[in-house]
């Protein structure tokens, strides 16, 4: 095999675990397998990159808080039921 | 005598069902901020959200003699929180920002894999980076339902695909693809939203130019 098919056969295997890897789903002997692409493969990284920006911007992006009012009638409903229960 | 120790079955055996419900009390309200942010994905408003969160906390008060004890009590929260809304809210929730999924994949930027290089990559990472989160919201609450969940199970919340898949009921390979499938849209969504803000990312399909 020349050595871009090879090349190419990599990434490909890498693109596809891609997903798995950041989220910590790979067994450790793949996740290593990935890891060692990434860091000979600068055009994987960058697509692992953008993956890894996604991430955080979710969790950026989804810091709602319950609303004290709705922790009091949480509260007040679930005292509520507990009367009814015993 | 021998003293038993906290945990031991003997001690929990003796423990009233008054003192466990006031047990769950407690651990639930912990979880308050984050059922009542995955509410927020599900409903999309504040009230129906609101609504959600009470509707479970009851179901799980409820239900929690039948709660392993010692098993993920947060995943179990939203395995219920799950069931509920689609046997009440969905069914009722008029969705008007829901776009078909056909119409979306006209907004994906080509996949991936090829057209774009090394540089559009590190564009489209810088871009992501530098939106404002409102936009970031949005653009998942834009993504249909299966997809937008299985997005904030495992990125935002941090659950494994196998713990995802316990809360939507369904196979591990359906989460992973339905997965996959909600983070392409997402970066299709703030691409679209990056160009029309004119934040840098360059195109990775260029349309051809109206004269």
């Amino acid at each position: 095999m020349s050595e871009t098919l090879e090349a190419k056969r990599d990434c490909a295997e890498a693109r596809a675990a891609l997903e798995e890897y950041l989220h910590n789903e790979l067994c450790a002997e793949d996740a290593a397998d990935v890891r060692a692409h990434l860091e000979t493969c600068e055009e994987c990284s960058a697509e692992h990159h953008v993956g890894e920006m996604l991430t955080a911007a979710l969790q950026g992006a989804c810091k709602d808080r319950a609303p004290e009012e709705l922790r009091e009638r949480l509260l007040a409903s679930l005292r509520a039921a507990r009367a009814q229960h015993s | 005598m021998p003293t038993a120790t906290l945990d031991s079955p003997a001690m929990a055996s003796e423990r009233t069902e008054a003192e466990k419900r006031d047990d769950f009390t407690e651990q639930a309200m912990q979880y308050a901020d984050q059922l009542y942010a995955a509410a927020m994905r599900m409903t999309r408003n504040p009230a129906d959200a609101a609504d959600l969160v009470q509707e479970t906390l009851l179901k799980a008060y409820a239900a929690y003699d039948s709660f392993k004890q010692g098993t993920n009590l947060r995943a179990w929260l939203y395995r219920i929180q799950t069931n509920t809304y689609i046997n009440t809210y969905r069914k009722q929730q008029r969705r008007p920002f829901e776009a078909p999924l056909d119409d979306m994949e006209e907004w994906q930027v080509g996949d991936a894999d090829s057209i774009t290089a090394t540089s559009a990559r590190s564009a489209e990472a810088e871009a992501i980076h530098r939106m404002p989160s409102g936009a970031v919201k949005d653009a998942l609450q834009a993504v249909p339902e299966d997809f937008r969940m299985a997005v904030y199970w495992v990125d935002v919340e941090g659950l494994s695909y196998a713990e995802t898949a316990e809360v939507m009921e369904t196979p591990v390979g359906t989460v992973m693809s339905r997965l996959h499938r909600g983070r392409k849209l997402l970066r299709g969504l703030l691409a679209d939203y990056a160009r029309e803000q004119g934040i840098g990312v360059q195109d990775a399909n260029p349309k051809e130019k109206q004269p």
